[in-house]
């Protein structure tokens, strides 16, 4: 299987075949040796690489992953043949705009914009509290408000949408 | 000595307390908040009393409960950790006033030193510099250059309402006063409705020094050296070590000198912290802290001394028992403060359940931590998760022991803080010791780290197929469901026939 494979935003492909059990590894169209092995069902994996030995840490789902090398962290995004078509679809679509969602729960302490507002990128559109710290999030592009989904003083849980904009 | 004292506190640090309590054959009693129920500083006390709540108000801070608890429990001291009551003058009076000791300065001095306009007047009164500039606001442009004269150049105009670095104005020499004096107070006068405006003394390139000092109650008074804090961001520390590197055994002594001066003039008692900015050979007093910091470890590992075992000595009475001479100093220490943050998304908060945790090891490491599979990780409390710390023959080696120890380190559920110590600590500008307060801010952490990042894709990969296999042999609940009865079944010990005949004859 082919995985296009993207590291802290930069782009590599993996492709992984299995011979006679055996797993062939290409690395953006190189080969290496490579033994994976899970240590625990937690995200503990002992990788030897072209010789060299990785204790690596993964955490995530299938298509966004964490994944910790010697301490470094490296925030990986993987899409197959399939995905990345319907990923490039959307991304022509519209981009950056859309939904903004808390990247963390906390609590909408301010609302600095309203809708049919237009706002610039990186203008800042609410105050979000969270660990004794307030946030702004700022808006990805160039953009209108559509639609705010909060309110002053509500909580919000990670992922939840905040602002819509187009 | 006490027999059983309580930690009006949670996390690393009340843990950090009760060990060294429990070394000196102190009994512990801890207080925990709902959520706090399987926390380590609960399950590592001897008596453990519920805070019902999960907020700190209703918890950790409430005076009335944790006053109640030490009653019901017969605890002859409270050790207030830092944050929540540490610093809070009319719990440190409540607590005497309960005929408890208060393991923590008097009352007095941490009231004195918790406004900053009186402290900085004790502190003059004393002697102690700081930074230059005028207590009152300055009207005009006249005014200022007048004041100005007088503090030395290069002043900061800074918003009398201020904050946020909004209505601060860096004036060079007289010439440009005008102008950054009329752009200050316009910007001040719209973001605050204030235009009134202080002068100070600008300090280029400042670096944050404190000096620990140890007090008894008779009359005996130590510093144990320094510790250089200048890796903050939002004046959050990351990095503290022991010694700096800027600082010589003259300028240690000066310090410490001062610092111990500050202390005596608000009739200090126990362990404290004098921070000081310095600037250009130069230093400033900012604040003091009236309580056990954060950062303590650093001091300890040089100096050989358990902070905690003195305040915990000088609480009940005894004399310090050692003189200046007596503070020695051998290495270097670092510490790194491990946060639940994504330092590559300006430091957000993270939350999670702590799942993977993997502990740095080996020589002259050091975890003070709370730590644990399970935890989870929310908004209610400070985010800062563990520290390690490690000492070194010199700052090189200590240097290279931190890396590799957060090379070992991994904390999985939540982001941290650590990879951003990491490139701090690769940084040359922190090697060479050459760095200010503001190196943290100014580095790109968003920056991509090319090595190990081919691993990192390839096991980006292995994960997602082993996933796919999983999901594809775990089968559909509907599939899963005779299976799992069947298993559930031939495992479940209820005493048939058969099984009972096979166990009696095994």
């Amino acid at each position: 299987m082919k995985y296009y494979v993207s590291v802290n935003g930069r782009e590599h492909t993996v492709d992984i075949t299995e011979v006679a059990g055996v797993p062939v590894v290409e690395l953006d169209g190189e080969r290496a040796e490579v033994s994976y092995h899970e240590v625990d069902r937690l995200g503990q994996v002992a990788m030897v690489v072209d010789g060299k030995t990785f204790a690596v840490s993964i955490e995530g789902g299938a298509d966004a992953v964490d994944v910790s090398v010697a301490g470094r962290s490296y925030h990986v995004e993987l899409e197959d043949d399939r995905e990345r078509a319907a990923h490039a679809a959307e991304r022509a679509g519209g981009a950056k705009t859309g939904v903004v969602k808390s990247v963390m729960p906390g609590i909408v302490v301010r609302i600095l914009v309203a809708e049919g507002d237009t706002v610039e990128e990186g203008q800042p559109l609410l105050i979000l509290e969270a660990m004794k710290m307030q946030n702004e999030i700022a808006a990805p592009a160039n953009a209108t408000v559509r639609s705010i989904h909060v309110t002053e003083n509500s909580a919000v849980s990670g992922g939840e949408k905040l602002v819509t904009l187009e | 000595m006490f027999e059983r004292i309580l930690i009006a506190n949670r996390g690393e640090i009340a843990l950090r307390v009760i060990r060294t309590a429990r070394e000196m054959g102190i009994e512990c009693v801890a207080v925990y908040s709902d959520v706090d129920r399987s926390a380590l500083h609960t399950r590592m006390a001897d008596v453990a009393v519920p805070l019902h709540g999960t907020l700190p108000s209703e918890t950790y801070l409430d005076i009335d409960a944790i006053l109640d608890a030490a009653r019901a429990t017969r605890a002859e001291a409270i050790h207030p950790g830092y944050g929540f009551l540490a610093e809070n003058a009319e719990f440190a009076r409540r607590v005497e006033a309960a005929e408890i000791a208060w393991i923590g300065p008097p009352p007095a001095a941490i009231e004195a030193m918790g406004d900053k306009i009186t402290s900085r007047r004790i502190m003059k009164e004393a002697g102690v510099p700081v930074v230059p500039g005028l207590t009152d606001p300055v009207l005009d442009v006249p005014a200022a250059l007048a004041a100005s004269e007088e503090i030395g150049y290069p002043i900061a105009l800074k918003a009398a309402a201020g904050g946020g670095g909004k209505g601060i104005r860096i004036v060079p020499e007289p010439d440009a006063m005008e102008s950054a004096f009329r752009t200050a107070a316009g910007e001040a006068q719209s973001a605050f409705g204030d235009g009134r405006l202080y002068v100070e003394r600008y300090l280029e390139r400042p670096r944050h020094i404190e000096v620990q000092v140890m007090f008894d109650n008779h009359g005996n008074s130590v510093h144990l050296f320094e510790r250089e804090c200048s890796i903050q961001r939002r004046h959050q520390k990351l990095i503290e070590e022991c010694p700096s590197p800027i600082v010589d055994d003259e300028l240690r002594e000066r310090m410490g000198e001062v610092a111990l001066r500050a202390g005596r003039a608000v009739d200090y008692r126990g362990a404290g912290t004098v921070e000081f900015l310095w600037s250009k050979g130069e230093f400033f007093f900012l604040e003091m802290n009236t309580r056990l910091q954060v950062e303590h470890p650093v001091t300890e590992m040089v100096t050989g001394r358990d902070l905690v075992r003195d305040q915990l000595r000088v609480a009940a009475g005894e004399p310090l028992g050692y003189a200046q001479e007596d503070v020695t100093m051998s290495g270097s220490a670092i510490e790194v403060r491990i946060n639940a943050e994504d330092p590559a998304l300006g430091f957000l908060p993270s939350t999670g359940t702590i799942k993977n945790l993997r502990w740095p090891g080996g020589p002259w490491v050091r975890i003070d931590s709370g730590l644990f599979r399970g935890l989870v990780v929310g908004l209610a409390y400070d985010p800062m998760l563990a520290k390690v710390i490690v000492w070194g023959v010199d700052r090189a080696t200590a240097i290279a022991r931190m890396v590799r120890a957060l090379e070992e380190l991994h904390v999985g559920g939540v982001r941290t803080g650590a990879p951003a110590a990491l490139a701090v600590l690769e940084d040359t500008r922190f090697r060479e010791g050459d760095f200010d307060t503001q190196l943290l801010e100014s580095m790109d952490l968003t920056a991509p780290r090319p090595d190990d990042e081919a691993v990192a894709a390839i096991a980006a990969a292995f994960h997602r197929q082993h996933l796919a296999r999983r999901r594809a042999l775990a089968g559909s609940h509907g599939d899963r469901r005779p299976w799992l009865d069947r298993a559930r079944r031939s495992l479940t010990a209820y005493p048939t026939p058969d099984r009972g005949q096979r166990e009696g004859g095994a």
